[in-house]
């Protein structure tokens, strides 16, 4: 009895000190409660709602209306060529998803904190939960989107489809990477610090504007280029529009760079979020 | 028998005071003004004095052994350390120092239906309650009938939004779902402060039977001496974070209502 070998023990807890202490496999055996969250979660939103499912469609459906007026007929921005409301509409679509991953994500701490103070599972289950949410409401306007695809086809335009359609799933990837990874690395520091929330909300309104969502990366003046694509999500989005519309900018390079850039922020993302994890609530 | 659960020299260190000054920008001009060598402008006023920076062990070098079966009470005073050693073992929190080692599936109930969404049925509730303390969903599906026969709930509202439920109906559904979790090691927290006497008991009848039948541990923490003398046969009594006795529960209790009195 007195013979104390770990491997013998099912848990083992200890004031751990490792750097990446995350466990994929611990994470699969929760995935019945990964589920049924995504369930709860998208289910409670449209609960007594008089819409219902449909708020999904309406709220891109108006930015899209909104940035054609706006963007497209007073400000004159061109659209590289794409009918105006496909070009927002993919657009808004894209930026939304990783936008809502981010900012979800970031609340991650502070929003569960009820929960994660009276009850142990794996706490990365919750970001996962919050992307699939936002990659179902993808789906939707997705779906919405190739309704008004279809409609310029049967109206005689004409789109160039380009092979690069098959690398779609790798560019939702990358940008769920890099929204669970901008979005956990700040739920590290929004337990400690309230108002870099506030931070996160401003943040990204302006960072949308910093994307190309409602105006093509070939109106940006020259010299002002290459800031505009170090941020890792400008080449996913322009990628995109260019696989499935033809046209547009399409720098392979920088959507390399911003696939590195996914991979690593997503990493950075974990080692801070596992290293908080454990002694959160003694902070917030 | 074995020994399924082992503590060995668990501590756990609080900063007292104020961690950090909640906001980024307060953070920033504590840290200006410490440069400049001039007084930090946010200090707690308290902080000033010797006793604001200490810190505080809520757990000092706590150490002991659970075999399998065993039904154990945690007892004290407030702020003896109760809860934080169940927050430990429970993972919500990991210790300064010192090691856990425990064999077989764990769960723990330090609250009755945490995770319960007012907008779901009751139904759904079952589900994401069980998930959330580690059941598997074919799990829940073998134990569902039994544990809505439990909560006596009539099954036509089984269907119904949780937030319509009274506050007994809400209570008795969840802890159902506890009382069917098929762990090995069960922790649990004063959960039965809930529901009316008959109920409470109940629950109470239902731990101690499956551990007497189906070999299971539990770790028991309450205030209620009469529900730890009838459920427990041994008792650990902690006081300003350390062990001051342990043993038979009639005997621990006897000591921990001396004490008290004194």
């Amino acid at each position: 009895m007195t013979d104390i070998d770990d491997n013998k023990w099912d848990l083992v807890i200890s004031a751990d000190k490792n750097l990446v202490s995350f466990d994929i496999k611990e994470i699969l055996q929760y995935k019945d409660l990964i589920k049924l969250m995504i369930r709860r979660d998208f289910v409670s939103v449209y609960k007594q709602t008089l819409f219902g499912p449909l708020w999904f469609i309406f709220q891109p459906l108006m930015s899209t209306l909104v940035y054609m007026f706006v963007f497209g007929n007073i400000a004159q921005l061109g659209t590289d060529g794409i009918p105006q409301p496909l070009f927002y509409f993919s657009g808004t679509m894209l930026w939304s998803f990783f936008a809502t991953t981010l900012q979800k994500s970031s609340d991650t701490f502070v929003n569960n904190a009820g929960l994660f103070g009276k009850v142990y599972f794996p706490r990365f289950t919750m970001p996962i939960t919050y992307m699939v949410n936002a990659l179902f409401t993808l789906g939707i306007q997705f779906g919405f989107m190739l309704i008004f695809y279809v409609y310029y086809f049967a109206t005689g335009y004409h789109f160039a489809l380009t092979p690069w359609i098959l690398a779609t799933p790798l560019y939702i990837v990358q940008l769920a990477m890099l929204g669970i990874g901008f979005g956990i690395m700040t739920s590290a520091l929004t337990t400690k610090y309230r108002d870099l929330r506030n931070l996160v909300t401003f943040g990204l309104s302006i960072l949308m504007y910093a994307t190309p969502v409602v105006y093509p990366i070939s109106n940006v003046p020259e010299k002002w280029k290459i800031l505009f694509q170090l941020n890792p999500v400008t080449p996913i989005i322009e990628m995109f529009r260019y696989s499935f519309l033809g046209n547009g900018n399409h720098d392979l390079l920088m959507w390399l760079y911003s696939l590195v850039a996914s991979i690593v922020l997503f990493w950075v993302g974990l080692v801070t979020f596992t290293h908080n994890e454990k002694t959160f609530i003694d902070v917030i | 028998m074995r020994t399924v659960v082992e503590v060995e020299n668990l501590s756990k260190e609080y900063r007292l005071g104020v961690i950090g000054n909640g906001s980024l920008y307060k953070d920033i001009q504590s840290w200006i003004a410490k440069a400049q060598k001039k007084p930090d402008p946010w200090v707690a006023m308290d902080e000033t004095s010797k006793i604001g920076r200490n810190r505080f062990w809520a757990l000092k070098n706590v150490s002991f052994k659970v075999m399998q079966g065993e039904r154990l009470a945690i007892i004290g005073r407030n702020g003896a350390g109760k809860s934080t050693l169940l927050k430990i073992l429970s993972r919500i929190t990991a210790p300064t120092s010192g090691t856990i080692r425990m064999k077989g599936h764990i769960a723990s109930l330090l609250e009755v239906g945490t995770g319960f969404h007012p907008e779901l049925t009751g139904r759904e509730n079952i589900y994401l309650n069980g998930a959330i303390l580690g059941m598997k969903t074919h799990d829940i599906d073998k134990n569902f009938d039994e544990i809505v026969a439990f909560s006596e709930i009539e099954s036509e509202f089984i269907d119904t939004p949780v937030k319509r439920y009274s506050s007994g109906m809400f209570v008795r559904l969840a802890f159902a779902v506890a009382a069917h979790l098929n762990s090995e090691i069960l922790i649990a927290d004063e959960v039965l402060a809930v529901g009316d006497q008959r109920f409470q008991e109940k629950c109470l009848g239902k731990m101690k039977d499956v551990s007497v039948n189906h070999g299971r541990t539990v770790l028991f923490v309450s205030h209620n001496l009469g529900a730890v003398k009838q459920l427990c046969q041994k008792a650990i009594l902690l006081e300003h974070g350390v062990i001051k006795a342990e043993g038979e529960v009639g005997e621990v209790a006897n000591y921990y209502d001396q004490m008290i009195r004194m």
